[in-house]
């Protein structure tokens, strides 16, 4: 552990690193905006990323591509997401026990499918197995810094990232948006001016389940090219905390995943680098909380500030009129 | 006339029970079924047969006394993390952090266990269980001041230091409180002092099964006979009210989340001292998931956790045997254990039977 020199550890692949560890919390993220922007927060997350984990790998042996891997992780998401909503609304069960539920069926859903269908226990990996290919952006790619950076990473990561903006232009932008914010904002209001809140509750619930199809495939077919249990780590409750952090906005959500991210690539990092890899691997769990901690500050002092401006307007409001 | 109106009213008190217990008795055998029948269909389209499993299964788990003697130790562990999940539901605090408070608990009373030398069994155990208690309670500190102090929610508190709990201890038995002699990462093995005495020859049934036990009555009796209990259910109800009749709602989450850590710590404490003898680094099986689905599954009734959890054990023990008998893989049980959680939250099944089975009593008192 002598001589720790910081600027080996902190380079410009660690950044680049950063970029690829966000992509499924991400993924994952986004997915979970949909369902709190309808009102229910989806602890399920865990569970719909296991599911597409491992639908990926089944679907990129079968058809012997990647893209065949996330059809599968999709359409196996969707039918997660719908039978989700099917029990929170039509058979009236709380949705935090559901989306529990839905973390234990998953993985043993996938642990009996993994020795029923791929013949293996624990974990899967095989030459039939094929994962995503790198992409180079053209013109980015010869760009010193920003080549090395941005450039030669799965397409996934790209897709991610791309998705912040989509995610953002549906919900805020669009009257579909519009409509489906409203019924988490408010349902009555939703209700009488003819929106169908029930219809939104199953779209938001398989949107969820469409983008954590995307994180899935991307933790199975990219890098490692192999599926196993609890490969997804926490990723699902992590992108709960990002949203937490996020107040279900895209973009602030973004910047909580960058930071479990930059962890985790951290922690990667420094396993190499000879320290115990049980202690380095807490830290996107740590820094979740200290994120969580340091939002809430920022929070309280934002309101403290607006109470004294408001304070003050009064006093001169006060003044004006004597 | 008042004698008349008094029997009648302890009529309807029975009518009222009986009417509870039907409906009951019926919502957990349809239950029951239908989980067993989502296992069934799984079973099948592997192509296996479902009958032949579950008599494997019910052979695993009660084939002799000392199977079924097994079956109750595997139940210890998860009785309290059972409990300790009901009671931090009852007072809606959404304690998502058992696995992490149980390998606290697990890990001090290891070390507890190995650590201290030459006191006499009667102490050093009690010593051991305390180690378990304190540490599994004090787990859930950090998710008490991070509530009350910025408001952050406990769903995601408690599940991020569940991580950091595993994470650590897989550190301790790594460095610190490495065994280089133990066959798995792990701490050194317990002193014959810190061993929980067996409670029948050729099983691993120990006294830590009584305790469990007997916390389900103390629970119990907490939640519905006490006052601090009465409280902390109100909270659970409904908080806004509580607050305003001036119960002290944060007491009470306060208290919900120490004693809920402190009774699954004591759960790990237990499967330690009780079973594996050392901490190992992958000694929980999901104790803690399986406490909380334990509790839905007893929905949040003290009482009602420990045939839930000994439901749980059987299914866990017999797993194996229909394993090594049918080739059914044994995680078969995960989906019947996610089913009976699911189909409990359906409230269809409840509903329906108090309306008919109401009806009944109603028709049978109007003749």
């Amino acid at each position: 552990m002598a001589g720790f020199d910081f600027g080996r550890i902190i380079t410009l692949s660690l950044f680049a690193a950063t970029l690829r560890m966000t992509t499924p919390v991400l993924f994952a993220t986004l997915g979970g905006i949909f369902s709190s922007e309808v009102g229910i927060f989806n602890v399920g997350l865990e569970g719909m990323l296991d599911i597409a984990t491992f639908f990926a790998v089944v679907g990129s042996v079968q058809t012997g591509s990647p893209w065949g891997g996330l059809m599968y992780a999709i359409v196996a998401c969707l039918i997660t997401g719908f039978i989700f909503a099917l029990i929170h609304l039509e058979l009236k069960a709380n949705a935090i026990i559901v989306g529990l539920a839905l973390n234990i069926f998953a993985t043993g859903l996938t642990r009996y499918l993994m020795v029923e269908m791929l013949g293996a226990t624990g974990f899967y990996q095989s030459d039939l197995l094929i994962g995503f290919k790198l992409v180079e952006i053209p013109l980015i790619k010869d760009i010193p810094v920003l080549g090395e950076l941005l450039s030669g990473h799965f397409p996934l990561v790209y897709l991610a990232f791309a998705f912040v903006a989509v995610v953002y232009v549906i919900l805020y932008k669009t009257p579909f948006g519009f409509h489906l914010r409203s019924v988490g904002e408010k349902i009555e209001a939703a209700e009488s001016v003819g929106i169908n809140p029930q219809k939104m509750k199953y779209i938001g619930l398989m949107m969820s389940g469409l983008f954590c199809s995307f994180g899935g495939a991307f933790l199975s077919l990219s890098y490692l090219n192999m599926f196993s249990e609890n490969m997804t780590a926490g990723r699902g409750w992590l992108a709960l905390a990002a949203i937490n952090f996020g107040r279900s906005k895209p973009v602030r959500s973004l910047v909580a995943c960058l930071i479990f991210g930059f962890a985790d690539a951290l922690a990667l990092r420094l396993q190499q680098f000879g320290l115990p890899s049980q202690i380095v691997l807490m830290l996107p769990y740590v820094s979740t909380l200290v994120v969580l901690v340091f939002s809430a500050i920022s929070d309280e002092r934002k309101k403290k500030s607006l109470a004294a401006k408001q304070r003050n307007t009064k006093t001169m409001e006060a003044v004006a009129v004597e | 006339m008042m004698n008349l109106s008094r029997k009648s009213a302890l009529n309807e008190r029975w009518k009222h029970m009986l009417l509870e217990v039907l409906t009951q008795t019926a919502n957990y055998a349809v239950i029951l079924l239908l989980s067993l029948l989502v296992g069934a269909l799984v079973i099948f389209a592997s192509g296996k047969d479902p009958i032949a499993s579950y008599q494997a299964i019910w052979q695993g788990a009660f084939g002799n006394p000392i199977k079924f003697a097994d079956t109750l130790d595997r139940s210890t562990v998860l009785m309290l993390s059972g409990l300790a999940a009901a009671l931090a539901f009852r007072t809606n605090v959404i304690n998502l952090g058992l696995e992490g408070q149980l390998y606290a608990g697990a890990f001090a009373s290891a070390l507890v266990g190995f650590s201290v030398q030459g006191l006499p069994k009667h102490i050093h155990i009690p010593l051991c269980l305390l180690a378990g208690i304190v540490a599994g309670g004090l787990w859930g500190l950090p998710v008490i001041i991070l509530k009350l102090r910025w408001g952050i929610t406990e769903l995601v508190t408690t599940l991020m230091l569940n991580y950091i709990a595993i994470r650590f201890s897989q550190y301790l038995i790594a460095f610190p409180f490495k065994d280089p002699l133990a066959p798995m990462p792990g701490t050194p093995v317990l002193e014959a002092t810190a061993r929980l005495p067996k409670l029948m020859k050729g099983s691993v049934l120990n006294i830590g099964f009584i305790i469990a036990l007997v916390m389900a009555f103390v629970i119990y009796w907490f939640l519905f006979r006490s006052k601090i209990g009465y409280e902390m259910r109100m909270v659970g109800y409904n908080k806004d009210f509580s607050a305003a009749v001036g119960i002290p709602v944060n007491r009470s989450a306060v208290l919900a989340m120490l004693v809920s850590g402190a009774l699954v710590g004591l759960g790990g404490a237990v499967v330690i001292m009780g079973f594996f003898g050392r901490f190992l680094g992958s000694f929980s099986s999901g104790y803690g998931w399986d406490g909380m689905m334990i509790a839905l599954l007893a929905q949040n009734h003290p009482l009602g956790v420990i045939p839930a959890s000994l439901f749980y054990a059987a299914l866990a023990n017999g797993a194996l045997a229909m394993q090594s008998a049918t080739g059914v893989p044994q995680t078969v049980v995960v989906m019947v254990k996610g089913a009976t959680m699911l189909f409990v939250t359906v409230k269809v099944f409840a509903t329906f039977f108090k309306r008919r089975f109401g009806k009944w009593l109603a028709s049978t008192s109007d003749a």
